[in-house]
């Protein structure tokens, strides 16, 4: 008779789990570059605990939280230093931490006139860093990620690098790392894409869908509430059964 | 529950993301200001299962992991520095960058802030003062009785002295570039100080490496445009009230739980 409790109890631990991940889209509804969770289950079957309760119990427990890698919708900016990714595909970017990968393309430059995140973080050019001189206007960024400047007063553009672009074999196996980078799973090296376009003076928003998210929720506080009426009748038919079997005849 | 505090940083975020937002629309038509925009980013996340783990002797590997995010943090207001349209306001003091640049101003402790509101006046020494009475650099004197005030585009200030009939060149204005002008601290009164992230002022000549070009007699308008802050601001208070509701599907399921010990 336990089990129920201890079924109804790995629901409610999952559930509760699952709200999490569903408070972090919520909460990073407006992050630039930002890829919803999602929440897998899986049925965990228990030995028997006993030969005459027949079958065996089936528990609930959490799988794992998968990415969703579709791309978020595109707001235009008319910033130059704005750049979104269209396709598959990241930025490089050179953290503290190593080197990691964003489609937050919300950049800035350093007083060195470096181009990078808005954490400080050099993004990565074919060449390493991509550095700007004091003269340097009209930053104009193609599709295939080729930068070019007017420097000072002059009339024909002049390179400054190329963004590097890449992909990854297995994007499933990518971890978040906060600051709306992604760190790759082992073994899975980033490889150049020629497929990614870049459009300059728009981000890439978040790919959280508010509907999507709120009816998650519901499902998961009524399901959550649900179980809770099941163990309270469960405690109930206990305790029913405690008075009545426990009752001395006079 | 960590939803709970998940979901607080979500409102927290917002509720800073509206006040930037009604910052840009209170200076909708403030000569010269430039744009901020929030930047949100996700907090650390809790590895509660590796993916890669190994779950057999055979090599087998966890395909997804657990990763529970802890919610969003503001990383900055970026300043958008964009060209703000400019309004002919016919007065000869007023003066507009069209352009990248900055006019260097005095402030009275003797250090240099930098402003692109070029509505100038004159005080009574005659030299060019911002509207709260700092000189503008380099100090240009307007001689008493002149006429004929003009500033070329290359930043040439010349005017005809009384008694005569020819103009004379006063002096030059000057204009600062940064190589990261989004990195300059805000000072309120349109001015902005040198920073770190800003690197070193660089003086020169307007239109010439790429320098802009002063347009005499307009006025630089603010770069805030009213119908993407109003969407932006839609769309912060949309999320600002679904963060809510996380908030109050936290609460009912701890409910439902505290409800079954009677």
């Amino acid at each position: 008779m336990q089990n129920t409790f201890l079924v109804g109890l790995s629901r409610q631990v999952a559930l509760s789990r699952e709200l999490d991940v569903v408070a972090n889209n919520i909460a990073n509804i407006n992050t630039n570059g930002y890829k919803a969770d999602g929440s897998l289950f899986e049925e965990y079957l228990a030995s028997n605990a006993r030969s005459d309760t027949g079958g065996r119990v089936s528990y609930v427990r959490d799988r794992g939280v998968w990415h969703d890698m579709g791309a978020g919708p595109t707001e235009h900016t008319g910033n130059p230093l704005d750049l979104a990714i269209d396709g598959d595909g990241f930025f490089a970017v050179q953290t503290p931490r190593g080197e990691r990968y964003t489609r937050n393309g919300a950049l800035h430059l350093n007083s060195t006139g470096q181009l990078v995140t808005s954490e400080g973080d050099p993004v990565l050019g074919t060449g390493g860093p991509i550095a700007f001189q004091p003269n340097d206007r009209q930053i104009s960024i193609s599709a295939d990620g080729t930068i070019s400047v007017r420097d000072g007063a002059s009339k024909v553009d002049t390179a400054r690098g190329k963004l590097r672009l890449v992909t990854f074999a297995k994007p499933q196996q990518m971890q978040k790392d906060g600051g709306s980078t992604f760190k790759p799973g082992a073994g899975d090296a980033p490889q150049a894409t020629a497929t990614a376009r870049i459009e300059q003076g728009a981000v890439e928003k978040s790919n959280v869908r508010g509907v999507v998210e709120m009816s998650r929720m519901i499902e998961i506080t009524r399901a959550y509430t649900q179980v809770a009426t099941l163990l309270q009748q469960q405690g109930d038919l206990s305790q029913q059964s405690i008075d009545k079997l426990a009752e001395v005849p006079n | 529950m960590r939803a709970l505090s998940t979901a607080a940083t979500g409102m927290m975020a917002m509720e800073l993301n509206v006040q930037v937002i009604s910052n840009n629309l209170a200076n909708m038509t403030t000569t010269g200001y430039k744009r901020q925009r929030a930047e949100f980013q996700d907090l650390l996340y809790d590895h509660v299962s590796r993916v890669g783990t190994q779950t057999s002797s055979q090599g087998n590997i966890l395909p997804v992991g657990i990763d529970l995010g802890s919610g969003v943090k503001t990383v900055g207001t970026g300043r958008l520095m964009s060209q703000g349209s400019l309004t002919q306001t016919g007065n000869p003091f007023d003066v507009a960058i069209r352009g990248d640049g900055l006019f260097k101003i005095q402030l009275p402790d003797g250090t240099y802030a930098y402003s692109r509101d070029g509505s100038f006046k004159t005080d009574a020494q005659g030299r060019i003062v911002t509207a709260q009475g700092n000189v503008v650099q380099p100090a240009i004197t307007i001689p008493a009785n002149s006429t004929g005030f003009t500033i070329n585009p290359q930043g040439q200030v010349s005017v005809v002295p009384s008694g005569t009939t020819t103009p004379t060149v006063l002096g030059q204005l000057t204009l600062t570039r940064f190589i990261n002008p989004a990195g300059l601290l805000p000072m309120g009164d349109n001015l902005y100080q040198e920073t770190p992230a800003s690197g070193t002022p660089q003086d020169g000549q307007p239109g010439v490496d790429g320098a802009g070009d002063l347009q005499q007699a307009n006025l630089e308008q603010s770069n805030v445009d009213s119908v993407s802050e109003i969407t932006n601001l839609i769309t912060a208070q949309r999320a600002y009230e679904m963060n809510s509701k996380v908030i109050s599907a936290a609460d009912q399921m701890l409910q439902a739980t505290s409800n079954l010990m009677r």
